[in-house]
Formats: structure tokens, sequence, C-alpha cells
């Protein structure tokens, strides 16, 4: 099919397929791609809203045993900078941070075989208990995988566990390219794709919400990609479970994986990349932009190709900041962000639940 | 097509259509829309008719010989007073040590010096000019234009006439700011205003130095007023043409104090006012994104978005810099070219004056940009193929470099390069005539010999073909000036005659030049001398591809020139309004020509291919014509 008329099929609103879909991500003019995703945008969120968390995302340990290429932030357990919070000392963190205003707390590590489930138990329960003003974001599916491990208990049983003590979202983080070629040569102690759709599907069945990640601007192809948001958007055909998509790019800096990418993915293949995933994922309610790995001036841009979601204000950012791309923002620097974009900001919580509203200056005024 | 979110734009977008400019009310309905992508669109839109995919760059240096400032502008925290410790000073020698053999351009602009003489300036544009012949001199606000015309005591004629003699080939467009005198008074109440600023351009369009324009915005202006500083530019161009490029610069607050620190303009404001101005700027060649101040992220986003200039690799950004530009101060050439590349487009590399120097993109389709090649065009897909617009001259100089994979090219230069390209079946071709290669003279044709003839710059095969009729066929000895030619252009008259082609040839078609009472249309000449149709231009291809993929693209060209004239001509009112004639008008043109190669244009091509290896043997002809630009 002509490449205009597979746009023309996605703005009228019915559903493209996977051939069409590639098609899409090698059709070089973005600005089209743009238009479309914008109407599926608005279709799916039909105001002039954009919507944040104020979040802020530590770590409660550095060490893992999964030995990702790409990932600049693990520490093996005897390095000299390798580290891991207590419990207490986290939620000391936390509510340092509920004071300050922070209303989610997205909370990743790497997979320390040297802790005990207790201690992801404790940590949930000791959450949602002594910092209730917190909304705990906790583990990726690596993780939940790793105390598995530990446990000896199914991943379905490990969830229902973290659910008793009061975990009901899992960020969507450790997806990086859902295509087994890929993740063979990136992560492959992760594991096959179908494990983080597994442990994603076990968690939707019980309830929980997750978001769904890509890294890409590596070594995936444009088939990698499609396979991909396939695999995502048969699972969310299947569960509802997600809330987001979150795309975003690889920094090769300080990585392994340096040596075999010499350049970064460019701003336009970003905007490409969200554009077309907003009209392949036509049953994901919300598609985010990654101010914290694009730059905030592209961030704002994604706003007009399809993305509706700001993501989050994130007060720390260990993970991105070893990679020498220290991008901080604060609650009022988001909202002005979004406010030059054109849009309303609203404050969200991590079921996407609105806040509050800010609204934009008038227009016809300069900024 | 666009749909439109905002359907206030859709009056603006039928406008742009039509060739009809772009008003202050539209303008202020551009400002407040927030439908950036149908903007962006529009942009790109125009962009494209304009340039194609071209994105041009210019290997340059910026030079800024102090920073001693006798003024204290409020959102310049680049100038210094002489007593400060971070004060400096270059010498003409400290200057030449930062130029070196690689580069085409240099851009000096600095503060105005309590003390320096008049000599100093002259001597540096003249000693750069010594040292490095090749490179351009781009330098001198009109700040500092009008600075030196107050402290020296002389005339603006007479400062610009001085600088032009030592070699400076261009103004840079800063120190306009923002044309309102709300904003001058609080902002930088000591410098000029608009009317100064407008005036000084205007005499160097006058003196045949052209010049660039900017606008600072991001400050405390209105919409209003970045409107009417369009305008007021637009204004200025359409009486002298002398602007070569628009750069908006968005303002670095740094540690003015007028606003935060981080408080940057917006991606969104970045990007619209791009595209806003490439759309009021119709009668503008070129809008640059200035990567130093949009990052070079944006600065790739902006061209989808109406930029098709990045600029340069600049060398030492001082003031940008300062006043906490985020972007390294010296990105390479590469990486220039990559960012045009990410963005779909074709890097060029230029000169200072938008002469493509070499091309950096794989799969690259030339096209003549004369309405003729409409026919072709108007209904191509050439999926992965970027297309490079230029007059056949320019394209053809760009072909013999290797530089273009498939294309439609000026026969001459196809000749040059028979060996490495394939013939397509496709081709412009006049029968008994052309209509738009006309020899206007203000002697009949046999009076010609010993006369002086201004040839268009743009033409390769016309002029060879002029050469034939008049020196082979007629025994004439003649002298030619390669000359811009236009029908608004007045200065032809010391002239015998001149040769103009293509859309060009076009515009005389209704604005006949006066005193040159006879035309000749060359195709005609050809066709009474041989009986021969003439092939201006061919469709060729590298031989690098294959049998099939020529075959491929003949069936592509087929089924365009059939859609195209399959029923009425439909052409595109915009073009219309650039031409100056009427649809009807233009379809007859369009059907007098052939666009097929078929026996008799072989044997034509056969013959001049004959011809052209004479001319190309005498020496003398190519002594005669003097280029100038
Ligand atoms: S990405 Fe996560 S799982 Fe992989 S090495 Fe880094 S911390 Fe460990
Ligand atoms: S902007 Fe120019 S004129 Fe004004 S203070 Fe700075 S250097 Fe001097």
């Amino acid at each position: 099919m002509d490449t205009k008329d597979i746009l023309r099929k996605a703005f009228d609103g019915e559903r493209i397929n996977e051939q069409e879909c590639l098609q899409l991500l090698s059709y070089n003019d973005l600005l089209e791609l743009g238009e479309v995703a914008n109407e599926v945008r608005f279709r799916h969120n039909p105001y002039e809203v954009v919507t944040f968390v104020v979040d802020s995302n530590p770590n409660y340990t550095n060490v893992c045993n999964v030995d990702c290429t790409f990932c600049a932030f693990y520490r093996k357990k005897d390095d000299p900078d390798a580290y891991t919070y207590s419990i207490d000392e986290l939620i000391k963190k936390f509510k340092e941070s509920a004071n300050r205003g922070i209303t989610t707390i997205l909370l990743q590590g790497g997979v320390n075989p040297d802790l005990p489930f207790e201690y992801y138990l404790e940590l949930v329960e000791k959450t949602r208990k002594e910092v209730p003003e917190i909304h705990p974001h906790f583990f990726t599916t690596s993780e939940i995988i790793g105390m598995s491990e530990v446990s000896g208990l199914s991943i379905r049983e490990v969830l229902i566990k973290l659910k008793e003590v009061g975990l009901n979202t899992i960020p969507g983080g450790g997806a990086e390219i859902l295509s087994d070629r890929v993740r063979k040569k990136i992560s492959k102690k992760k594991g096959p794709s179908s494990s983080w759709l597994d442990v994603m599907r076990e968690a939707h069945l019980l309830g929980y919400k997750t978001t769904a990640t890509m890294m890409f601007g590596h070594i995936e192809t444009n088939e990698d990609i499609i396979i991909h948001l396939s695999s995502i958007r048969k699972l969310q055909d299947e569960t509802k479970g997600f809330t987001a998509f979150i795309p975003w790019s690889f920094k090769p800096e300080n990585t392994p994986l340096e040596k075999h990418i010499k350049t970064y993915s460019s701003p336009y293949r970003y905007l490409q990349i969200i554009a077309v995933s907003r009209i392949f994922l036509d049953n994901f309610p919300h598609i985010q932009a990654s101010w914290f790995s694009e730059g905030k001036k592209i961030g704002q841009v994604a706003l007009h190709f399809g993305a509706d979601d700001f993501g989050g204000t994130l007060e720390e950012e260990n993970v991105h900041a070893a990679a020498n791309f220290i991008n901080r923002s604060t609650k009022d620097e988001v909202i002005e962000l979004i406010h030059g974009a054109g849009f309303d900001a609203a404050q969200r919580d991590t079921l996407y639940n609105i806040l509050k509203v800010y609204h934009k200056k008038p227009v016809a005024q300069s900024t | 097509m666009i749909h439109f979110r905002d359907k206030n734009l859709i009056p603006i977008w039928e406008k742009l259509q039509s060739g009809i400019e772009l008003t202050f009310e539209d303008g202020i309905t551009l400002y407040g829309s927030n439908d950036i992508l149908s903007i962006g669109k529009m942009a790109h839109w125009l962009q494209r008719e304009k340039v194609g995919d071209a994105v041009f760059f210019v290997v340059n240096q910026k030079i800024e010989p102090t920073n001693i400032c006798v003024l204290s502008c409020k959102f310049c925290d680049f100038a210094v007073k002489k007593t400060s410790p971070e004060a400096y000073e270059m010498t003409i020698e400290e200057i030449l040590s930062k130029l070196n053999d690689e580069l085409m351009e240099v851009h000096i602009t600095g503060g105005l010096h309590p003390d320096w003489e008049w000599d100093y300036y002259v001597g540096m544009v003249k000693e750069i000019k010594k040292h490095f012949p090749k490179i351009d001199v781009k330098a001198f606000t009109a700040v500092e234009i009008d600075f030196f015309s107050k402290k020296f005591k002389k005339s603006i004629e007479d400062i610009l006439l001085e600088l032009k003699e030592a070699g400076l080939r261009t103004l840079p467009g800063g120190g306009a700011e923002i044309f309102s005198e709300r904003v001058r008074r609080s902002l930088f109440n000591q410098k000029i205003g608009a009317k100064r600023w407008l005036e000084i351009h205007k005499i160097a369009h006058s003196l045949g130095i052209k010049s660039n324009a900017t606008m600072l915005y991001g400050h405390v202006e209105t919409f209003e007023e970045r409107v009417n500083h369009l305008l007021k530019l637009r204004d200025l161009q359409k009486e002298t043409n002398g602007f070569l490029s628009f750069i908006p610069l968005a303002f670095q607050p740094g540690d003015t104090g007028i606003k935060m620190r981080n408080q940057f303009t917006s991606a969104i404001d970045d990007l619209r006012t791009i595209a806003i101005s490439r759309l009021i700027l119709n009668n503008f060649d070129h809008i640059k994104a200035y990567w130093i101040m949009l990052t070079e992220e944006l600065a790739a986003v902006a061209l989808n978005f109406g930029a098709n200039d990045l600029d340069g690799t600049v060398g030492g950004e001082r003031i940008a810099h300062d006043a906490g530009a985020i972007t390294p101060m010296q990105l390479a050439k590469n990486k220039l070219i990559n960012i045009i590349n990410d963005a779909n487009k074709i890097p060029v590399e230029r000169d200072i004056y938008y002469r493509p120097l070499k091309l950096y993109s794989e799969k690259i389709v030339g096209k003549v940009s004369y309405i003729n090649t409409l026919p072709f065009f108007q209904n191509l897909n050439f999926n992965n193929y970027k297309i490079f617009t230029a007059p056949p001259r320019q394209l053809g100089f760009l072909f013999k470099e290797g530089f273009i994979d498939a294309g439609i090219i000026s026969l001459v230069d196809y000749l040059e390069k028979e060996s490495d390209y394939r013939l397509l079946k496709y081709g412009i071709v006049g029968n008994k005539n052309v209509k738009s290669v006309i020899l206007y003279s203000k002697v009949p044709l046999e009076q010609l010999n010993k006369k002086c003839i201004a040839v268009s710059d743009e033409t390769s095969t016309s002029f060879r073909l002029m050469q034939a009729i008049l020196e082979l066929k007629q025994g004439f000895d003649l002298n030619y000036i390669r000359e811009k030619i236009s029908y608004r252009k007045t200065n032809l008259s010391h002239f015998d005659a001149f040769l103009t082609i293509g859309d060009d040839a076009l515009k005389f078609m209704n604005n006949k030049p006066e005193q040159f009472k006879y035309h000749y249309d060359l195709a005609q000449l050809w066709y009474e001398w041989k009986s021969l149709p003439f092939v201006f231009a061919v469709w060729t291809v590298k031989n690098t591809l294959s049998e099939s993929q020529c075959e491929e693209i003949n069936q592509l060209l087929e089924n365009s020139l059939k859609k195209f004239f399959d029923g009425k001509i439909e052409i595109e009112k915009f073009h219309l309004s650039n031409l100056k004639l009427s649809s009807g008008e233009i379809a007859d043109y369009l059907n007098n020509l052939t666009y097929r190669i078929g026996v008799d244009e072989i044997k034509s091509i056969n013959i001049f291919r004959e011809i052209y290896d004479q001319l190309k043997m005498s020496n003398k002809n190519i002594m005669n014509l003097i280029e100038r630009f």
C-alpha cells in the first residue's frame, strides 16, 4: 500500500498492521507522520492538556549481576562505589521527598542477589505505612525475576505478595527492545523478550497497572522495533494493563556498547518513533515524552508529534547522570516547559488521575 | 494536503498556494495558533518549492576583534569597558592566525572600540584578502558601519565603498534586534534603530554589497513587533533584492538580567518563528537555523519547519557562548553534515553567495529549477531520493563533479560526462521553437558582429547553442559577459544584446524590454539551420544503476508525463504568480515543448556534440567570456 494511504487509514481511525507500520518507520516526511500522530493523540486525549507527575527516581542499589552492555549504572558487589541502601535510609529519603511535594517514587535498582525477598516486601509495606503521601512505583521486571530467583517463588507468587503489601503499579523499564535477536546481544542475562512480557502479563492479570518502555538507537533495526511494538500492542489487547508507552534513545557514553555505536540517535528519529508509536499503539491511553533523555526542547516538540504526557519531574536521576547526561528539572520548570509548548499542564498521579491543572497564559502575547 | 487542526489557518494556506503575500493580520493569526504542525507543513512546503531538499552550510570562522565597546546594551553580556580585566584587542596578525586555507568565509563583528583608527578596519579586510584570497569577508554590522561613519566623519557610502574596495563581500545581519522603538528605548537606547539599520542595508545593496538580516526574539517584544519586523524586511527586499538570508536569533538570557538565566525560548516558539519567517518573507531565498543558539537537536528539526541553512562551522562564537548557549563552541563540518542528513535533507557546502560547492548525500536527483521540468516532477514520487534543485549551469557544475545520481541535466554538461552516465528516454526538447531561450538584441542579428552580449549566468547549453549559431554559422567575433538577468533589472542597457533562459525568459514574455527590439528564439534558429529539434536537457542516470533500475525510472517518468498531460493541464497558482503568466499561457508553453528523446533528437544531439567539440577547441571563446558576480 502507498504510504499516503496508510497514513490516511490511520487518520481515519483504522488500525494499521505490522507491515504498514514498518513502512511508516522508513517514511521520511516527518511532519506528515506528526500530523497523523497528533490526530490520534487528540482522539485519545481531546484536551490541549499535557500531564506530568511530581516524582523522584532514586536507586536503592547499583549492584547488579545482569551485565547489560548498554548500562553505565551498575557495579559489581566489590567495586568501591557499589552501594545498597537500607530500608530505613530509603524511608528517610522518601519522607524528605514527600515533604517536597513528591507524590510518586519510581524506584529501580540493579539485580542484587544478596538482597532477600523480605527486603522488597518490607520496603513496600513501610513505604505505604510510613509515607502514605507517596505512591510506590517500584521494581522493573528484571528485579521481579530476581526476587523470584532468590525466594524460589513463582513470578505470580512474588507479584501477589508484593500486591498484598501495597504495590499496584510497576515501571516499564527493562523492556529495551523486545526482540530476541537484539536482547541476546545487549542484555543476554535478562532473558528473552517473553520474560519481560510474561511478568507484565501476570502483573496486569493481578490488577497492576504498568508502563512500557523502549530503548532504541543502538543495534536494532526497524524490524526489531516493529516486533517490540507489536508484542506490547498484543498484550495490551489482552490485558488493558498498560497506562503509557515511553520510548527513549540510547545514550552510548560510558557504556560497553559505546564502541559499537558511534552516533547518537537523531532527534528526527526520536520524533519519528514517538509519532509512529502513537499511530500504531492505538490501544495505549498515553505516550510519554522523555525530556530527560532527549533534552527539554525536543521533549517540547514531541508534544506536537503524538506525546501527551511529559513524564516526571525526576528529582534524582542516577541512571542517566552516570552517562554524563545530567538533566534535572523541577516542577515549576516542567510546568513552564509544557506551557511553552502551548498546552495546559496537569499534575497527575501514577494512575493518571488528574490532581491539579495549571493553565497556560492566554496566547497572542509574547513569552 | 494539510489537515488543519486550527481552521483559522486555512485562508492563509490558500493565499500561500496562490503566491499571495501574507499580511500583518496573517502574521498575528499564525503566532496566535497552537497548530504548530500545520504551520510547519506550510513552511516546509514553501521551503521545498524554493530550494528542494537542499540545506546549506559554509565552512566559516567567526572573528570578534575586540570586546571593548562604547555602548552597553542591556541584553549584551559580551561587551566590556577598556579597563575591565576581561577586555581584549586583537592585532591583524592575531586575526590572521585564526584563519586557514580550508575556510570559505570569515564573519567579523565586534565591539565599538573607542580608539581604533579607520585604517585598522580597512587594513584588516585587505590583509585577510591578501593572505587568504579564497576567503570571502563578511564583516561589520550596520551598528558598526554607523559608528564608523560618525567616528571617522565619512558618509555611509564612502565607508562601504572603501571596505568593498578592500575586499569586503557582504554585511552580516546583526544589530537589527527588533524593529520597535519601544523595545529599543528599554533595552538598547544608544543603539541605532530600525530606520538607520534599514537605510544602511539599502545603501549597501545599492553598492552591490549583499547582506543578511536578523531578528532577536524571546525577550520583551510582542508578537506584533515581530511581525512588523518581518514586514519591514520584506519591504526592503522588494526594493533591493539584496538580502541573502534571514536569521531569527533566540535571545540567550545568560547574566543579562532581562530574564532568568535558564529561561530559554520554548522550542515551539523557536520553530514557529522560523516557520512564520519563512512564510512572511516570501522574497527571501534562505532562512537560517542558527544551531549555536537553538541547540543542534532543535536546529535539525527546524530543517523541516522552513529553515534551509545551518550557518556554518563558525569557530569562536563569543557573544552567544558567554551568554550561556549550551552547544559546544565548534561543531565539525561532519557534524553539520550528519544533522542535515538525519533530517532527510541534502547537505550543501556553499560559498558566501549560496553557490553550491559540494553535496554530501547519497541518492540525489537533480532538477532544473524551471517550470518546464514540472511535467516530470509534479506527479513524480521518487521514494528514497532527495531532490536538488538549481538552475542548469549550477546543476551541471555539481553533476560534472559526480554529486548527482540521476536527473534532468543540461545537454552540454551531460556530454562532458557521457562515459559515466546513461541516457534515459526523456528530456526537454524545443521543436521548431522553445519560447524560453531568447536572444534579445538592439540590432538585427546580422549586425551583431563585434558586439558585446550579456549571457544569463544560469545557462550551460543555451550559451553554447548561441555561440554555434553566431560564431560558426554567422562567423561573428563576439564578447560575452555573464550577468544575472532579470526582467526587473534595468542595467542591461549598456549591452548590445542579452541571452535569457528558463523562467526569466518567460517573465520577459509579457514585459518585453523596450530597447531590445529584436528577439530570436534559439531553437527556431537551430531548426532553420539543421531542420531538427533541439535538445536542451536530458534525463540521465549514473552508470552504476542497473538496467532494471533505469527501466523503473523511465516508467516513473512516463507515468508522470501521462498524468500531467492527461486532460486539462493543472498548474498550481503559486507558479502563475511567480511567472506573471496566465495558466493558459503556461499550458501553451509546456504543450509546445516535447519531453521524449526519439530518433530525431538523437540525431540532433550527435550533430551538436561535434559542434560543441569544435567550440571547445577554440580558446578564444573562453577568453571572451568574462565571469562577473
Ligand atoms: S540495566 Fe538494569 S539489569 Fe541491566 S545491568 Fe543495568 S542495572 Fe542491571
Ligand atoms: S550589543 Fe554590540 S553595540 Fe551593544 S554593547 Fe554589545 S557589542 Fe556593544
